[in-house]
């Protein structure tokens, strides 16, 4: 049985290596729910290939008349990306988010298992 | 499968803060109740595991993509459906907040269907069909293909309610794309358990029974 030590370094590794190579090998593809989306409003086949650009910002701002939800947020990273930085800024973002994610979660189960 | 804040109204998606709030709290109990000193570290690697992981879009056809969502993992691992209503929580206000990935008004959905549902029905699929497989492997897989179509079709009910899909072709469109990604889920939920394991065979305990 692996050490408990080097079972979470091990798990940490794992993340950051994932986190590292992510941007170069996923695929920018709308998700199911993006592609269902734009199916859906005209801006690309169900089963067909990519949607086109035009008729994607088009039927954007059809949903929002529709749900009348026009919240928007400027997020310091928006979709993993750092300004200048091509790719090794998204690496470097998922990384950052990766570390956080880490961080919060000791922080966080420290705290509540404290509480008792 | 992060719902974007044009794709609610906003009074749907209050309703949605606060039914994801309730299971919050109580996956916040389940934290005090079962992470002890040891657990916390193994807590935080998955988390930042599947927060990596979710960063991985691999492309399925239709000019589709698709993700891992890690919820029936996380369930599986820690022995709870709340473990994974603590972990994708983390996951989606990191996402959300920091990434922009996930609106921020509707991220109680987000939770709700990928903490709450995808938690859910991975815990329980995994338990229920363990006994007929007798290895934790094809029911991991089993688990995680369910909790990620199951909730793909729960997104499909809840944009029908928000007017944004047409409930026929919502479900036929999510259906038929998270088929497929449900395949990634449940692989990649397999392999995990799989390493895991092997590596430390204490951490996975083999439901005996159906849960009660």
């Amino acid at each position: 049985m692996m050490n408990r030590k080097i079972f979470l370094f091990a798990g940490i590794a794992v993340a950051l290596m994932i986190a590292a190579m992510a941007p170069f090998i996923a695929s920018s593809n709308p998700d199911g729910l993006e592609s269902a989306f734009l199916g859906i409003f005209g801006a690309k086949e169900i089963q067909g290939p990519t949607p086109d650009q035009e008729h994607s910002e088009a039927a954007e701002q059809e949903v929002t008349v529709i749900t009348g939800n026009d919240f928007s947020f400027a997020s310091p990273f928006p979709d993993y990306t750092i300004e200048g930085l091509a790719k090794y800024g998204e690496a470097a973002s998922i990384i950052i988010g990766t570390l956080l994610v880490l961080a919060i979660a000791l922080g966080l189960g420290r705290m509540v298992s404290r509480g008792e | 499968m992060h719902i974007p804040d044009a794709f609610i109204p906003l009074p749907q998606a209050a309703l949605y803060w606060v039914i994801a709030l309730l299971f919050i709290a109580l996956s916040l109990r389940w934290a005090r109740k079962e992470l002890t000193e040891d657990r916390i570290p193994l807590v935080a690697v998955l988390a930042a595991g599947i927060f990596a992981i979710q960063a991985i879009n691999i492309p399925i056809p239709w000019g589709t993509s698709g993700h891992m969502m890690g919820a029936a993992l996380a369930a599986i691992v820690l022995g709870s459906p709340f473990a994974a209503v603590f972990i994708l929580t983390l996951v989606l206000i990191v996402q959300g907040v920091l990434f922009g990935d996930g609106g921020l008004t509707v991220m109680g959905a987000n939770i709700l269907n990928m903490g709450v549902i995808g938690g859910f029905v991975g815990f329980y699929s995994y338990r229920g069909v363990y006994p007929l497989l007798r290895n934790i492997y094809p029911a991991a897989f089993i688990a995680g293909w369910l909790s990620l179509f199951i909730t793909a079709l729960v997104v499909a009910v809840e944009m029908a309610i928000a007017g944004t899909f047409p409930l026929e072709l919502g479900l036929i469109s999510m259906g038929l794309y998270h088929g497929v990604i449900g395949i990634i889920e449940g692989g990649i939920t397999a392999a995990a358990v799989y390493l895991i394991h092997t590596a430390r065979p204490d951490i996975i305990s083999e439901p005996g029974r159906v849960a009660s």
